[in-house]
């Protein structure tokens, strides 16, 4: 099943549920695929005795895709992406942490076409000096994403806290946190090379921040304020 | 002893960063960064040594004491070990 996916040409196993999953990622150019997802390389093993199948094909094919992503010029991070005004805004940090329900209190709080175009894993590109952020089929337990892309304005890393406060992170704590959310052990020290060439570049073209936060509306308005651009 | 072959220091902003290789690489589950020292020594087990040598090196580049130096090199090599960056050694020796 041919699907173009962050602009990229893939070929991905229509079995266990990726075929519902990919089916606004249909491609049917002509073009051959940049990457392709091989069932055999998928290792059930690491999701334990009896893995839930769509759960294997899920996880190893998000894996094996943004593995080859680093080879060109991209790479994923951990959050929940929320468009407004044309321009991405990726909020990151570890699970249960409030990603989801801070890019939900966007639309909630602004409307119009404030829109979560993938609530997990969306993809990181550069493209022609600029980074964009995707909606892919990787996007969390909700399946929420849309095929677009939006140039990127910022990053923030989430903290719940009593009250709302936001900071700009330098980037050398900017990049200890990416690597916090981002694929993690690639496959050998060409690839790590490739994807710290691609972060170091991100860092110097996109602020990074913490913000310390309730749920609520007023934390979306501070992190829309201090962020846009 | 040696540092294994699955991990990797890379440069970092304002610091160095040890990161592991290989998806089956189930140590270091989170991310090592070193400073200029460590980094120092780092270098030197990759290529393999032993702790007189590093002991050695730190004497050559700072200006501590041999007591100094020995402590930080075991209390580097102990971090090292904790985290399974090390080689086994046959007889179990640092």
């Amino acid at each position: 099943m041919l699907c173009k996916i962050a602009e990229l040409i893939a070929d991905v196993p229509a079995a266990d549920g990726l075929a519902i999953r990919c089916r606004d990622y249909l491609y049917d150019g002509e073009d051959s695929a940049d990457i392709i997802i091989r069932t055999e390389f998928y290792r059930p093993g690491v999701y334990g005795s009896a893995p839930n199948p769509e759960v294997v094909a899920y996880m190893e094919s998000a894996y094996q895709f943004y593995m080859e992503l680093v080879k060109h010029d991209g790479f994923y991070l951990h959050s929940s992406a929320v468009v407004k005004d044309g321009k991405a805004y990726l909020f990151s940090g570890h699970c249960g942490v409030g990603k989801s329900t801070h890019t939900k209190l966007w639309m909630e709080t602004f409307g119009g076409d404030t829109r979560i175009i993938n609530d997990d894993k969306p993809a990181l590109r550069k493209i022609d000096g600029v980074w964009y952020a995707y909606g892919t089929p990787w996007c969390g337990k909700d399946g929420i994403n849309l095929n677009e892309k939006a140039p990127v304005a910022g990053v923030c890393f989430l903290k719940q806290a009593e009250k709302n406060s936001i900071r700009r992170l330098s980037p050398s704590d900017a990049m200890s946190r990416i690597l916090g959310q981002t694929i993690y052990r690639l496959d050998n020290e060409q690839l790590l090379d490739y994807f710290l060439k691609s972060l170091l570049g991100f860092l110097e073209q996109i602020p990074v921040y913490e913000l310390e936060n309730r749920p609520e509306a007023a934390a979306a308005q501070l992190s829309f304020e201090t962020m846009q651009v | 002893m040696k540092i294994k072959s699955e991990f990797a220091l890379r440069k970092a902003i304002h610091s160095w960063m040890v990161l592991p290789l290989g998806a089956n690489n189930t140590h270091l589950t989170s991310m090592l960064t070193l400073n200029e020292t460590g980094a120092m020594l780092w270098r030197h087990l990759e290529e393999g040594c032993n702790r007189d040598t590093l002991v050695q090196a730190l004497l050559a580049e700072y200006d501590v004491s041999r007591a100094q130096a020995q402590e930080d090199v075991d209390e580097f090599l102990e971090k090292l070990q904790q985290i399974g960056c090390l080689e086994e050694e046959k007889d179990g020796a640092l």
